[in-house]
């Protein structure tokens, strides 16, 4: 038997749960392996010192203590009724989930007084005519204003510029476009005008890119209104020709 | 003893028969019978409680919370084991329970040690010997702390089947029977729990294979 194999065994031949024959073997070895012989020994010794352990027992009696929690536990159905069978396995859970609860509600009133806080809603609000989106969102845009300025394109108009002049030489075009939070464009709509022929105009319109509005420091959603008209300038010269 | 007494003293030898009749009164409400019962056992779960968890005041209060789970639970004792192992069982889910939650306060361990090996605070040791000298008393308090030191630094499952076998003398069928687990997983356990408290105390490090 190697002393690996002897080993693992030792604990429960101290405690005599092995059969005979294996038992045997392991006493032999024992014998003659003095490593496995000091391990035994200090196996032996380690469960004499924790028997030999000091029998601990309550200053004062436990019972009068057991006796009134029990006596005014089955008083009556208060709030302990409620909690009973909760916290009967964890009586300290039900103390400790009040100052939690205290901060989850604080930080949920915190964060309802940030978001209701002046300005434009960042969510939707029950009005009198049913649930509407909240303004400054892209479903319900502000208006430009002495508080809300323009927003900028980034490209400085060159897109669309471009692509107007692409466009017929005639006609007059009333657009509203929506400038999302994000600086995108949520929506062009055709107001007034044939735009029939000017489609890559409101393409490109739909994919520029503006820094957004802002009211009060936060990004809003703004319309923007345009009105393009455009006439076909000849020169003298051909007035003169035709 | 006729059928309606019941035993009056802690220690006091308890018999199926005396069992069942305190257990019987205390189902029906009688106050008497269940301080009788928490007499008899409150040392037993003490004592367990005290060498699972190392501090002497969270065992006063496992004591108490064993005691009323007794008290509610009793209905739904059967009577299969004995009462001492169902309150066993009690105790070592209720010493679990509260080591999750204290462990995840702080407490002064060192001071409880020294309460618990010296018998100070919620606590006293039942065999001290006022007769032997203060030498011998400080040196079994000593060792009684570092043994203590040692079973806290085990893991609370590795522990409690160390407590259960060398504390309060059950085979490892029983303590089996009484944790709801594989007598080989018993077995295993116990050895691990004896090998690591080994090398603790005996401060060893790792021997090669002999041959």
């Amino acid at each position: 038997m190697r002393c690996a194999s002897a080993r693992r065994r030792l604990s429960d031949w101290i405690d005599g749960e092995l059969a005979p024959a294996a038992s045997g073997e392991l006493a032999a070895h024992v014998d003659g392996c003095p490593a496995c012989s000091r391990i035994a020994a200090q196996l032996r010794e380690v469960s004499r010192l924790v028997a030999d352990l000091p029998r601990a027992e309550a200053a004062d009696p436990v019972a009068p203590a057991v006796l009134t929690g029990l006596e005014v536990e089955t008083r009556g159905p208060g709030l302990g009724f409620l909690f009973r069978r909760f916290g009967a396995a964890r009586p300290f859970m039900v103390p400790s989930l009040f100052p939690a609860a205290l901060v989850l509600v604080t930080v949920l009133a915190a964060a309802l007084a940030i978001g209701s806080g002046g300005g434009p809603q960042s969510g939707r609000i029950a009005g009198a005519w049913g649930v509407v989106a909240a303004s400054g969102t892209e479903s319900n845009p502000l208006f430009p204003s002495a508080e809300i300025g323009l927003p900028h394109e980034q490209d400085g108009g060159r897109l669309a510029a471009d692509a107007l002049l692409a466009g017929p030489s005639e006609g007059a075009l009333f657009l509203e476009t929506v400038v999302a939070r994000d600086g995108t464009v949520a929506d062009v709509t055709v107001l007034h005008g044939d735009a029939a022929e000017d489609g890559p105009l409101l393409e490109a319109l739909r994919r520029q890119i503006y820094e957004p509005a802002r009211f009060q420091g936060r990004p809003v959603a703004v319309s923007v209104y345009r009105l393009i008209s455009r006439h076909e300038v000849l020169a003298t010269g051909v007035i003169a020709g035709s | 003893m006729g059928a309606g007494e019941i035993p009056l003293e802690a220690g006091q030898a308890v018999t199926r028969a005396t069992e069942g009749v305190l257990v019987d009164r205390c189902r029906r409400g009688d106050p008497e019978a269940f301080a009788r019962l928490v007499a008899l056992h409150e040392g037993m779960v003490f004592n367990l409680a005290a060498r699972l968890l190392g501090n002497p005041e969270e065992a006063r209060d496992v004591t108490q919370d064993v005691f009323i789970q007794v008290y509610r639970r009793l209905g739904q004792f059967e009577g299969r084991a004995s009462l001492r192992t169902w309150i066993y069982r009690v105790t070592v889910n209720q010493a679990h329970n509260h080591r999750r939650w204290w462990t995840r306060r702080r407490r002064d361990r060192e001071q409880s040690l020294d309460d618990l090996a010296k018998g100070r605070g919620a606590a006293r040791l039942a065999d001290e010997r006022p007769w032997a000298s203060p030498f011998e008393q400080a040196r079994r308090g000593e060792r009684a702390r570092r043994v203590q030191e040692g079973l806290l630094e085990l893991g609370f499952h590795h522990r409690t089947v160390l407590v259960l076998r060398e504390v309060e003398g059950l085979s490892c069928e029983e303590i089996a029977s009484l944790l709801g687990i594989a007598e080989g997983t018993v077995k295993s356990r116990l050895a691990r729990a004896r090998e690591a408290l080994r090398r603790r105390l005996f401060d060893l490090v790792e021997e090669g294979d002999g041959r």
